[in-house]
């Protein structure tokens, strides 16, 4: 009996759905492809995968809150870029253009907020617009070139970005910053009062405002936290390659959004979930991987990925409808 | 009635919406642990007076006193602090949150070091089982229980038992009793004379003149933004009688006069 109601509450999770996918995808392709629990393949697994993954924790916290990001994935370019730019003529220390680079990304993040919830512009308009605007910014500023980096290696490279190895798995800081980052997030959004005020806000902004939650302080917030987590991923990410392209991070805001929402976040807001969104993370950059690995041609890739989103879009409604009746 | 008796006094209030004058002069006057139905055809101002003092509006003219000290309502967070709580007939809760939650939105208890902002979930969790129980909800319904869960009813206790927390002196009900069933209806009716005897006072809003005069102890009557009654004794009175002065057809309130429908800015002149 116990176990069963545990089991019964178990599946009752909207993490349960994407966890059982995650499940099935890692036995399928270590099945067809046994190198792709090999340790060679979980390292290359792990370098990008968390890059992604904070931006994606960062989403998660907005679209709990009713709104969404699309600048990201220029904001993961630009920053890098800054951050270079600066350090490359030698215009600061590598410190300081790491910082500046962050807090523009701040100031980013506070005008798509100030717009969404000032001006009562959708938060899909406002940050198309931004997405253009900061990508257009990247590509000016380095004339549409890569930026060379010079083999740079400092204690701050090292925190950010660098590497070390347990047992033959080659780990990159930027996994210990994803799991830090995920705890303190998972923390907010179910123990903290900020997290109820995050999901009033996200499920009927009215009455939160109405209690005396300070909606439009929660969100634009929110959205500076997503996008310093974009830029911080994208610097990360420029150390780890060695190179910092002003067009990188192009496509990745679908990519996140499609990451949080196979998680079980809802786009419309009032539910989110770390876990889920962790787990999000995990099937599609799997996925990615594993096609190359057993063989389907890369460019069928995308099939999956939307077969994917389909599938747990449904699961996630129907599962909605049988707990939650009415309404 | 002694003067400490007195919770709200709303005085001389006057509110326009372009040229159409909402409310003309109405006062109003609300006693400790009282029952107020607000009565009114559509368009009599009934929604304007409440969402005045709810602080979904504010009033043009007009004085609003909360236990005899002039109070200033400016939105709805300082209606609430001044202890005055509205539920509309949607209750105004955030469907995808548990009920602890939606009960301590916006003044969540914290425990351990202040800067976690942890909320006091075990706190949360008692309390709200303790509410439910008191509101009248028998049924076992965990406090973790989604609002999406509950039926219309349930929502009602609901904002209800959150009114009775926060000490609300004044619990306004705007329409609360409208798409519920029969059982449900009687549920929030109980509610609300449970409201009032721990300790609140209410105002009730209702089309339906059957479920006001079950539950008020006074009925106010509204006509055109004026007030046209405020002492009328539901046990010494006939539904009939109250219908007519709603629409204005009686005798005693006499013809049907010109300032009634005087314009706005021109009614205060005189």
């Amino acid at each position: 009996m116990g176990l069963i109601s545990f089991l019964k509450k178990l599946t009752a999770r909207s993490e349960f759905g994407p966890f059982v996918l995650l499940v099935v995808e890692f036995i399928v392709f270590t099945a067809l492809e046994p190198k792709f629990v090999s340790v060679t393949n979980i390292s290359n697994l792990l370098a990008f995968t968390p890059e992604l993954g904070i931006i994606a924790l960062g989403m998660t916290m907005l679209m709990t809150s009713g709104e969404f990001d699309l600048s990201v994935g220029s904001v993961f370019g630009f920053a890098a870029v800054v951050m270079w730019t600066l350090y490359n003529e030698s215009v600061t220390p590598f410190g300081v253009a790491c910082l500046i680079a962050l807090a523009l990304a701040v100031v980013v993040g506070f005008a798509n907020g100030w717009f969404v919830t000032i001006l009562k512009i959708p938060s899909f308009l406002v940050t198309l617009g931004m997405m253009l605007v900061v990508r257009g910014s990247a590509l000016y500023l380095t004339d549409g070139f890569p930026q060379r980096i010079w083999k740079t290696d400092n204690l701050l490279t090292r925190l950010i970005a660098g590497d070390f190895c347990i047992g033959g798995i080659r780990i990159h800081a930027t996994v210990l910053w994803f799991i830090l980052i995920a705890a303190i997030l998972g923390y907010v959004l179910t123990q903290a009062k900020l997290g109820n005020w995050i999901l009033a806000v996200g499920g009927n902004s009215v009455s939160a405002l109405a209690r005396g939650v300070r909606v439009g302080r929660t969100k634009i917030m929110l959205f500076m936290l997503t996008s310093v987590l974009a830029a911080f991923a994208g610097i990360a990410s420029s150390i780890r390659v060695q190179t910092a392209n002003p067009n990188s991070g192009t496509g990745y805001e679908l990519e996140v959004i499609a990451m949080v929402v196979i998680g079980g976040t809802a786009l419309t807001g009032g539910r989110g979930t770390i876990i889920g969104t962790i787990l999000g993370v995990l099937i599609l950059r799997s996925m990615r991987n594993g096609i190359v690995m057993i063989g389907v041609p890369g460019l069928a890739y995308n099939i999956f990925i939307g077969a994917i989103i389909l599938g747990m879009m449904a699961l996630h409604s129907s599962l909605e409808r049988r707990h939650h009746r009415g309404t | 009635m002694t003067v400490t008796n007195e919770l709200v006094r709303m005085e001389h209030i006057n509110k326009c919406f372009g040229l159409v004058q909402a409310l003309n002069d109405v006062s109003v006057m609300v006693h400790r642990q009282e029952i107020v139905g607000l009565l009114g055809d559509n368009g009599a101002g009934k929604s304007t007076l409440i969402k005045i003092l709810s602080g979904a509006l504010t009033a043009d003219s007009g004085t609003i006193h909360m236990n005899g000290s002039e109070v200033h309502i400016r939105n709805p967070v300082d209606a609430i602090d001044h202890g005055i709580e509205t539920i509309y007939q949607d209750s105004a809760l955030v469907t995808q949150l548990s009920i602890a939650r939606n009960l301590f939105l916006g003044r969540e208890p914290l425990v351990g070091p202040h800067f976690l902002n942890r909320m006091d979930q075990e706190a949360m969790n008692a309390l709200s089982r303790e509410l439910l129980k008191q509101v009248g909800i028998t049924k076992d319904i965990s406090p973790t229980t989604p609002i999406s869960s509950l039926s219309g009813g349930e929502r009602q206790a609901v904002a209800i038992a959150r009114a009775l927390h926060f000490k609300s002196e004044l619990i306004i009900l705007d329409e609360p009793t409208n798409n519920l069933g029969v059982e449900e209806t009687q549920a929030v009716l109980r509610f609300i004379r449970n409201a009032r005897d721990s300790g609140s006072s209410c105002i009730f809003i209702a089309h339906n003149i059957y479920h006001v005069f079950q539950v008020v102890d006074r009925i106010v009557v509204l006509r055109r933004g004026r007030k046209v009654a405020d002492d009328i004794d539901p046990k010494q009175t006939t539904i009939e009688d109250v219908e007519r002065v709603i629409t204005g057809l009686n005798n005693h309130a006499g013809p049907h006069r010109a300032w009634e429908d005087g314009e706005c800015g021109d009614a205060d002149d005189a």
